[in-house]
């Protein structure tokens, strides 16, 4: 590969995104908590929603075993979104609790390499991730993901869309609230969770959240997921719609990003961090 | 000579606080500038807007010849920075953080043990971040700065951490670097000695404006002063605002 692609008339370096993907590698050799975003929490939450599957799906009545399955494929796809998301965010939070913002400000790597260079290790993360989800379900639980078919791969490219627009809108809150807005590289998944009916249809949310839910591009990922458990093959309508609403949603939120970046060198933010 | 640095009217305001006030300046290549100055004066924030980290809220800059905020990438390619109060990422390793910012460089394959070895730690190559002493940090970010051999040099504060041993052996080597290469030299510090060997001209600035410039000898003479100690002195005994990038501030200052 060249050492320098082009994107929209300038260069990206290919050098430096690696040299950024190689930093987050190290990260995660060195401080082995961040494993847990990768081993642990995919395990536990499988153990979790496996269990209630066990739980509801005793007779294997068809209602159970309908409600067994979407658990098992909504955990599966939901960590797609989690770990895209928090791979992203916690990137870039690593270099605000490491101080080392205004080292790589000064440095000629443009935003958009940095982000590459996150994204490209978190899709490595995310493999981790989804190979402990995969085969937790498979020897407690024997749900077999591949039994989902070549489907699930573009419903799981637009989730990992999804993780990333909401990444970027958390990075864009750090940069303009400072690490206080940490919480949200966290807590936002578990608004974005329920409203993007992750286990259920959104016909079982209270009415007056459902224009919410409607809104989001996961919710109709999710509806394509478990169309797939249904067996009623790849609903491209709705994955179509969810891929419009990653473009809609991601264009408003890279112009909250630049707003913000704009913002932190403006009011100097960066003392935050040196 | 080329002007590696070219500002006009900087300015520089944190809500009612006027930290930089209209400043211009000029570097030229191979000049060994300090910028000097009282607590508050606006020595960083000035650094800061010429590393494209702060922008003005008036005036403009280029730096190598490329025009801020649009030429930033470009500008920075010919730039080196290090400051004393900034740590090493503590998940790297000594030499995978020096190779990780010669790659952002552009430098594929850094010489890493080389580099260290002009300041002479060359034997930390292997130790983590959170294993140096204060002084073995800043060394190292010396030596992160001076990796890619930038036109520019800035440093803030390079020397506060260090002992009098560790900070002639870096004033040795910036001398040599600026020597040997022609890098021009741009740096902060309250160390008036350090500063009139390693520097030929400095800036003085008080309230966000400069106040002298010239040689050492020349500013302390302009300021009745035998040395740039008494020139500090008599600067800093003014009554100046405070502003929030002041070393060991970690505040914020409301827009």
């Amino acid at each position: 590969m060249s050492s320098a692609v082009a994107l929209h008339g300038r260069q990206l370096s290919w050098l430096r995104v690696k040299a950024v993907s190689r930093r987050h590698y190290y990260v995660l050799l060195r401080a082995p908590h961040r494993l847990f975003d990768v081993t642990i929490w995919p395990l536990v939450d499988v153990l979790l929603f496996g269990s209630i599957a066990a739980f509801v799906n005793p007779g294997h009545a068809t209602a159970g075993r309908l409600a067994a399955g979407y658990l098992l494929s909504g955990i599966l796809l939901w960590h797609v979104v989690y770990q895209s998301q928090i791979a992203l965010a916690t990137g870039f939070l690593e270099e605000a609790w490491t101080r080392n913002l205004l080292n790589l400000m000064v440095t000629p790597m443009r935003e958009v390499e940095y982000v590459a260079g996150v994204m490209m290790f978190g899709m490595v993360k995310l493999f981790m991730g989804l190979t402990v989800v995969t085969l937790t379900a498979l020897g407690f639980f024997a749900f077999n993901v591949t039994d989902l078919g070549i489907g699930l791969v573009p419903v799981a490219a637009v989730l990992l869309v999804v993780g990333w627009v909401i990444a970027l809108f958390v990075i864009a809150l750090v940069l303009r609230f400072g690490t206080g807005a940490e919480a949200l590289a966290w807590g936002i998944l578990f608004v974005v969770m329920p409203l993007s009916g992750v286990f259920y249809p959104i016909a079982a949310l209270p009415w007056i959240l459902r224009p919410v839910a409607e809104a989001l591009p996961s919710t109709h990922a999710f509806i394509a997921g478990r169309a797939l458990f249904d067996g009623r093959g790849v609903l491209w309508g709705e994955l179509g719609i969810a891929l419009l609403g990653c473009v809609v949603g991601g264009a408003i939120v890279l112009t909250f990003l630049t707003r913000m970046l704009s913002t932190f060198r403006t009011r100097g933010y960066i003392s935050r961090y040196t | 000579m080329d002007e590696v640095v070219r500002a006009s009217a900087l300015t520089k305001r944190f809500g009612d606080v006027t930290a930089v006030d209209g400043i211009d300046l000029v570097v030229r290549a191979g000049e060994r500038v300090a910028l000097l100055g009282p607590n508050g004066a606006g020595k960083t924030t000035t650094l800061l807007m010429l590393l494209g980290v702060v922008a003005p809220d008036n005036g403009w800059i280029e730096v190598a010849g490329h025009r801020l905020p649009k030429g930033r990438s470009a500008a920075m390619s010919e730039v080196g920075f290090a400051a004393g109060y900034l740590p090493l990422p503590e998940r790297l390793k000594v030499d995978e953080y020096l190779r990780f910012y010669g790659q952002l460089y552009g430098l594929p394959d850094p010489d890493v043990e080389a580099a260290l070895d002009r300041f002479g730690v060359a034997h930390l190559a292997r130790a983590r971040g959170t294993d140096l002493s204060s002084g073995q940090r800043t060394l190292v970010g010396i030596v992160k700065a001076v990796l890619h051999e930038p036109r520019l040099l800035v440093l803030d504060e390079p020397t506060a951490s260090l002992d009098p041993d560790v900070a002639l052996r870096v004033r040795s080597g910036l001398q040599a670097l600026c020597r040997d290469a022609g890098t021009t030299l741009l740096v902060t510090s309250h160390n008036m000695v350090e500063v009139e060997r390693m520097c030929d001209r400095v800036v003085f600035i008080a309230s966000g404006r400069i106040v002298a410039d010239g040689t050492p000898a020349d500013v302390a003479a302009s300021f009745g002063g035998a040395d740039l100690e008494s020139v500090f002195l008599r600067l800093a005994a003014q009554d100046l605002p405070e502003h929030p990038f002041e070393r060991g501030q970690e505040t914020e200052r409301p827009a």
